[in-house]
């Protein structure tokens, strides 16, 4: 049985590794085969989480040991009720999307590039899920962050993706304290609570929860496919699987998913573009699965992180096709597609709606407090020190060269 | 004085309007005044773009013999004048020089590149040492630069735009969006201008710090119109007046994208998708100007400029003197003894100028190459077919030659004609589930008529609306909050198994979802047309094709349009001469009007004709036929011939096409064709669903009989006209007015969106997103990219529309010198024209103000029994071919066919 556990995170990651080492030495395999090899790893995977699930339901959980990288840091991995599900529903959309982007990225010259992340981003996923340990879920963790940052930056020929990258790749950076923290407090015998709230703030950045939003919308900077599959569906939907998997839950984690749910349905509204439209109601489900999770309903939770995956990683797959499908609703309908948002020009007094629409428009402001004050304030502290230290060394070395005289 | 400055810039912004009616148009329409050459060169320095295709794409193109060493003579001999005297005694004359010079690419370093060249180095000689010596001093000089915006960039490294463009971004789409937002803009009825006042005039606004005072500057302003605001702007950026017309162009273009769209909403609110916000440009400029003033405060606060580093010490042109040194060694000259006219030479066939002489050199090769086919097929050219067993009337449409040409070439006796899609009928039409009407005609056309379509019975449609309904609440739902919840939950199921059909099974997919849609209703036209106004538009379109004069039983009218998933170019696909719409009706409504018994009366038409309205879906290659059940049954069996013909043209035809998608295996079997071309409709994750455009160079008007035959690789807009029946060339004139303009509007926009994708055109279509239901941005806050994707015009050959005439070099000057718009196109060298005489074997391509016959050169041209046998296994662009049409031979199966080669 361990075996089928071994290989359902196993094959994702030496497809990755072949497909690196082949591109590391030139190796120019077409189209076909290199896309037909991630396709093939991500089925083989999930079909691997297929088997484990019949398993799981006869047996029981499956634990494996796969020994320990330094005493008092064992190599675990486990798969049941909860992991089995996530590593079928990766395997699954990582073959579908792969499949769909053989004919979407055909001709690109980053080709080969994007199915070599999806191939990083589906190992690590499975790593992430599969992982028996917190230390051991934090290797997946960092390689999936890796993966979605360099997949937003994938047209890095243009300032907007890196950017966009780049904000994603400091945000998991941030939220990393928390996680790695959390790794430090387990193993120092820390309490469940600090430990959990160490976890929540992981789950903040990689989530996309509120603040730590700001860099959901700017990851649609990529190909339309990796952003169905990192934001729509997987890569959000680990933070609520960290905490499910750790057991966290309370009071803290609803305060956080309300919080958001609230935030990001209203600034969700506002949005004009079809696909930042989605990434705001993706954050708004993810929100609602915490509340859940908060709640202690985990199979509820579970069961709507699935679902939501399939059915927005869908809707962005389908996003380019909007104006074709609005003008077939209209034709469906037989009459203009019906205003929407008309209750909130019935409910709210005006002074009111005009700066809540604001606040949505603005995307609640956060970029505004999180970039320009904080880390601005922080940024020009550092560079008022570094002035003020070359004055300094200035002025000693003036005044050394003037003793010297 | 603002307004008129306004004006004046708004020409330069790009004229596309929301994606859902594309129309085809001359990126640089606002600088037809200029020669083509000139034009593109100063609209690149305007805009940075590229005016030709790359110095290296050219010179690709030389060493496959795309380009030859003909042709490159015969464009230095054109454009380079010569005395015939070495330039540098032993060396090169200037025309020789030229010719080496663009043979050779070569990678000459600039800037610190180069000087560490020259220091590794060490003395290259006295060659060098002379050259350099005589290279001409440069002063360098920065651009004027009129947008303080720039100007604060250049200064303090710090992008004020930064901070301006995402607010303006959001400002201006929330403004204008159709209704992708579940929460339209509040106070958007009152302009843009005045929306942006209510929003950010009220107090505990966004706490960004380049923000602050805003609140107070919008309450003192709030009564002030846009049009002083803007000169208070401009005043407080301090732009002296007389540069503010500039410096407002060089702020709109900043975002020409979205500025280009708000205009487009001010001048032609009608072409609203939903409905316009009362947009103004002077109001959206009145925003950015506002925007600018704060963002360029803060800047300038925050980072107290360095100032521009100028330099002003002049220097010898170093680059020029080691291109000038290298190509000395290459060519073996010594030009020790005149070094400043060695110079002089290489300065003359600068990067620019090589790559306009290369270009040239490529239009010419595709030129002669047509040309050269057109006239070896008339020697070779079988006669008609004595019986004509039924007519086709289709658009002039590039992508119906290979269609017509398989018709032909399948049933001897078929005979088609190339008419504008719109077949005369200028309407505004609303079909049976259409929720408002639209115009149907070219976009210079207002239509004056409407024609709704009606069902016969009332119709049911219930399902068809509740379904609707659903999708709706569905689509909406999913992105609140508590439905959102509950939509996801429950429709998980569903939405797994549309995920794998669509993703997998992309056509099963598109066909069970499509199965729940119910049939059409059977519908009949409601024409609000009189009998003479009908009798006008049918006898003008049947006396021009030459229809009137030998009526077959049958006679099809083709219009066409296209049908794609993962496309929000969609409409480009559609047929331009409907205003990117779909010409179905417009077919429907002519057979209609041609079979009214008192405009037969009129006409005289003979009672054993019918006509049948059809469409034909160029992106699947399917054909819809209109009104069968009014066909008298002595025409029904004509009727299924015809048919039957079309059924099978369209099989090769999509065959035909199939060849130019790389996905596609080279030898895909013909009966494979048609699941393929579908397929690439109906994938969402195709963002090819056909070329469109892309294969366009060529225009003939003239007889068919000249054409019919000939291959053209379905790249030549074929316009039927008859000289004979024209004695006064009013056909003729009003043919090449309308047929003019809008093929070099197709031809030219494919042109730019291909020589820079990244400025004329919009990118790859990859990262494209919908925005406000009326463009695309890249990612979630670009600017709206205007122009054709990558993908629609990566086959493309960048070369001007080729407009061949079946007419005599007088007639054609005649009507050129009538007509200004014309001859602006001609004289000005946007299109090249040619006019023929076939009867005298003569061509005559205008060039330099007058017609010059055309010298062939060709050695070779390939007979074949069949199309395929011309393109099977091929891939790329492809010459003309004699196929023998009407000869008696089975239909080469692809296999042999490639066997043969």
């Amino acid at each position: 049985m361990s075996v089928l556990v071994v290989a359902a995170a196993g094959v994702p990651l030496v497809t990755f590794l072949v497909l690196a080492v082949a591109l590391w030495c030139g190796q120019g395999w077409r189209e076909r085969v290199f896309s037909g090899l991630v396709v093939g790893s991500a089925a083989l995977s999930g079909l691997l989480g297929v088997a484990l699930a019949v398993v799981c339901v006869v047996d029981g959980p499956v634990l494996v040991s796969l020994g320990s990288w330094f005493s008092g840091f064992p190599v675990r991995l486990r798969a049941d009720w909860l992991s089995v599900p996530m590593v079928v529903l990766c395997g699954l959309l990582g073959c579908l999307i792969g499949a769909f982007s053989q004919r979407y990225l055909h001709r690109d010259p980053g080709y080969r590039r994007f199915y070599l992340l999806l191939a990083l981003f589906v190992a690590a996923v499975q790593l992430v899920v599969l992982a028996g340990t917190l230390d051991l879920l934090v290797v997946g963790w960092e390689l999936a962050g890796l993966a979605s940052a360099l997949l937003i930056a994938f047209f890095h020929h243009r300032p907007g993706p890196v950017a966009g990258g780049l904000r994603a790749f400091i945000t998991y950076r941030v939220s990393d304290i928390g996680l790695v923290g959390a790794v430090v407090a387990e193993h120092h015998g820390a309490g469940h609570t600090v430990i959990g709230l160490l976890l929540v703030w992981a789950v903040l950045g990689k989530s996309a929860q509120f603040p730590l939003g700001g860099w959901l919308p700017r990851a649609m900077e990529g190909p339309t496919p990796s952003s169905a599959i990192c934001y729509g569906a997987i890569s959000v939907s680990l933070g609520p699987y960290l905490l499910l998997r750790n057991g966290i839950g309370g009071p803290v984690v609803i305060a956080v998913g309300v919080v958001t749910a609230l935030y990001a349905t209203l600034v969700g509204r506002a949005q004009t573009d079809i696909k930042s439209s989605l990434a705001y109601a993706s954050m708004t489900q993810i929100a609602l699965v915490l509340v859940e999770v908060g709640l202690g309903w985990h199979v509820l939770a579970l069961v709507h992180l699935l679902t939501h995956a399939v059915l927005r990683s869908g809707q962005i797959l389908r996003s380019p096709s909007l104006l074709h499908d609005h003008h077939h609703l209209e034709q469906s309908l037989g009459t203009p597609v019906p205003d929407t948002g008309r209750h909130f020009e019935r409910v709210l007094p005006t002074a009111l709606r005009t700066w809540l629409y604001r606040f949505a428009l603005e995307r609640g402001y956060i970029d505004a407090f999180l970039v320009d004050r904080v880390l601005g304030t922080l940024v020009r502290a550092v560079n008022r020190a570094a002035a003020a230290e070359a004055r300094w060394t200035h002025a000693i070395a003036t005044d050394r060269q003037a003793v010297a005289r | 004085m603002i307004e008129s400055l306004v004006e004046r810039a708004a020409e330069l912004l790009p004229q596309q309007g929301p994606l859902q009616t594309f129309v085809h148009h001359n990126t640089l329409h606002a600088f037809e005044d200029l020669p083509f050459h000139d034009a593109v060169v100063r609209a690149g320095a305007l805009f940075g773009a590229e005016p030709f295709p790359s110095e290296q794409e050219l010179h690709g193109y030389v060493e496959q013999g795309r380009i030859t060493d003909a042709d490159l003579l015969a464009v230095v001999v054109a454009q380079v004048p010569d005395d015939g005297v070495p330039v540098v005694p032993g060396g090169p004359t200037r025309r020789e020089f030229h010719v080496a010079r663009l043979r050779r690419l070569l990678d000459v370093p600039r800037g610190p590149a180069l000087r560490w060249v020259v220091a590794e180095a060490g003395d290259l000689g006295p060659t060098w040492s002379a050259l350099l010596a005589a290279a001409p001093r440069v002063v360098p000089t920065a651009d004027p630069t009129p947008r303080p915006t720039d100007r604060v960039r250049a200064e303090t490294g710090v992008d004020p735009d930064a901070l301006v463009h995402p607010v303006l971004i959001r400002l201006t789409a929330a403004f204008l969006d159709q209704g992708v937002a579940y929460w339209p803009m509040p106070e958007r009825d009152r302009g843009l201008l005045a929306a942006f006042r209510a929003l950010y005039g009220k107090a505990g606004g966004p706490p960004d710090r380049f923000l602050r005072g805003l609140v107070a500057t919008l309450r003192d302003q709030e009564r002030w119109d846009a049009e002083r605001t803007v000169a208070w702007a401009l005043a407080e950026l301090a732009v002296p007046e007389a540069d503010w017309g500039e410096a407002i162009l060089a702020t709109l273009l900043s975002l020409r994208g979205w500025a280009g769209m708000v205009r487009q909403f001010e001048v032609r609110p009608d072409r609203a998708p939903v409905a316009a916000p009362p947009a103004r440009l002077v109001d959206y400029l009145a925003v950015q100007l506002t925007l600018d003033v704060f963002a360029l405060r803060h800047v300038l606060a925050e980072h107290p400029g360095r100032g521009p580093v100028v330099e002003v010490t002049a220097r010898p042109d170093v680059e020029l003197a080691y291109e000038a040194f290298v190509l000395a060694e290459l060519m073996d000259v010594d030009p020790t003894p005149d070094p400043a006219a060695w110079l002089a030479l290489v300065e003359d066939c600068d990067g620019l100028q090589r790559r306009r002489l290369l270009h040239a050199a490529y239009e010419r090769r595709h030129r002669v190459g047509v040309l050269d086919g057109l006239a070896a097929h008339q020697r070779l050219s079988t006669s008609d077919a004595s019986v004509v067993g039924f007519q086709a009337v289709f658009c002039i449409d590039e992508r119906e030659e290979s269609l017509r040409r398989h018709l032909e070439e399948n049933t001897p006796a078929a005979q088609t004609f190339g008419f504008a899609g719109f077949f005369g009928v200028a309407m505004n039409y609303q079909g049976v589930h259409d929720v408002r009407p639209r115009p149907l005609c070219p976009v210079v056309v207002t239509p004056t008529h409407d024609v709704v379509e009606r069902p016969v019975a009332p119709a049911r449609g219930v399902l068809r609306r509740v379904r609707g309904g659903w999708s709706h609440h569905v689509g909406v739902g999913s992105r609140t909050l508590a439905r959102g919840g509950v939509v996801s939950l429950a429709l998980g199921a569903v939405g797994l198994t549309s995920l794998i059909g669509r993703c997998l099974f992309p056509r099963l997919a598109q066909r069970w979802s499509h199965r729940l849609d119910g049939p059409h209703p059977v519908t009949r036209l409601d024409i609000g047309y009189t009998v003479e106004e009908m009798a006008g538009i049918v006898g003008t379109v049947l006396r021009t094709t030459g229809v009137l004069a030998a009526p077959a039983p049958i006679v099809l009218l083709v219009g066409h349009g296209s049908s794609s998933m993962n496309n929000p170019h969609e409409s480009a696909h559609d047929c331009g001469a409907t205003g990117g719409g779909r010409g179905g009706p417009n077919a429907r409504a002519f057979a209609a009007m041609a079979n009214h018994p008192e405009v037969r009366a009129i006409l005289g038409l003979p009672d054993d004709t019918w006509f049948v309205g059809s469409y034909h879906n160029t992106c699947d290659d399917s054909m819809t036929y209109f009104d069968e059940d009014l066909v008298p049954a002595r025409f029904e069996v004509d009727l299924t011939r015809a048919k039957d013909s079309l059924a099978q043209a369209c099989v090769l035809a999509a065959h035909e096409r199939c060849r130019r998608f790389e996905t596609a295996p080279p030898d895909l079997a013909l009966a494979d064709a048609l699941a393929e071309a579908e397929t690439h409709a109906v994938d969402l994750g195709q963002p090819r669903p056909e070329y469109g455009h892309a294969t366009n160079a060529v225009c003939v008007v003239g007889r068919r009989s000249l054409t019919r035959g000939l291959y053209l690789d379905r790249r030549a807009f074929l316009v039927s006209y008859d000289p004979a029946a024209d004695t006064d060339d009013a056909l003729l004139t009003s043919l090449l007015q309308a047929v003019g303009p809008v093929c070099a509007g197709i031809n030219l926009e494919y042109y730019f969106s291909y020589v820079d994708p990244a400025r004329y055109g919009c990118g790859t279509k990859l990262p494209h997103n919908i925005t406000g239901l009326l463009g695309v941005m890249d990612g979630h806050a670009s600017d709206l990219r205007t122009g054709l994707p990558w993908q629609m015009v990566e086959i493309h050959e960048p070369v001007r529309l080729l407009l061949v005439v079946e007419a005599t070099p007088a007639r054609l000057a005649a009507i050129l010198s009538a007509n200004p718009v014309l001859a602006r196109l001609v004289g000005n060298g946007w299109i090249q024209l040619v006019a023929w005489v076939p009867e005298d074997d003569a061509m005559f391509l205008f060039q330099d103000g007058t017609f010059q016959p055309h010298v062939p050169e060709m050695t070779e041209f390939p007979v074949v029994s069949r199309s395929v046998e011309v393109y099977a296994g091929e891939r790329g662009h492809l010459g003309c071919a004699h196929v023998l049409a009407g000869v008696d031979l089975p239909v080469p199966i692809l296999a042999a066919a490639q066997d043969a080669r």
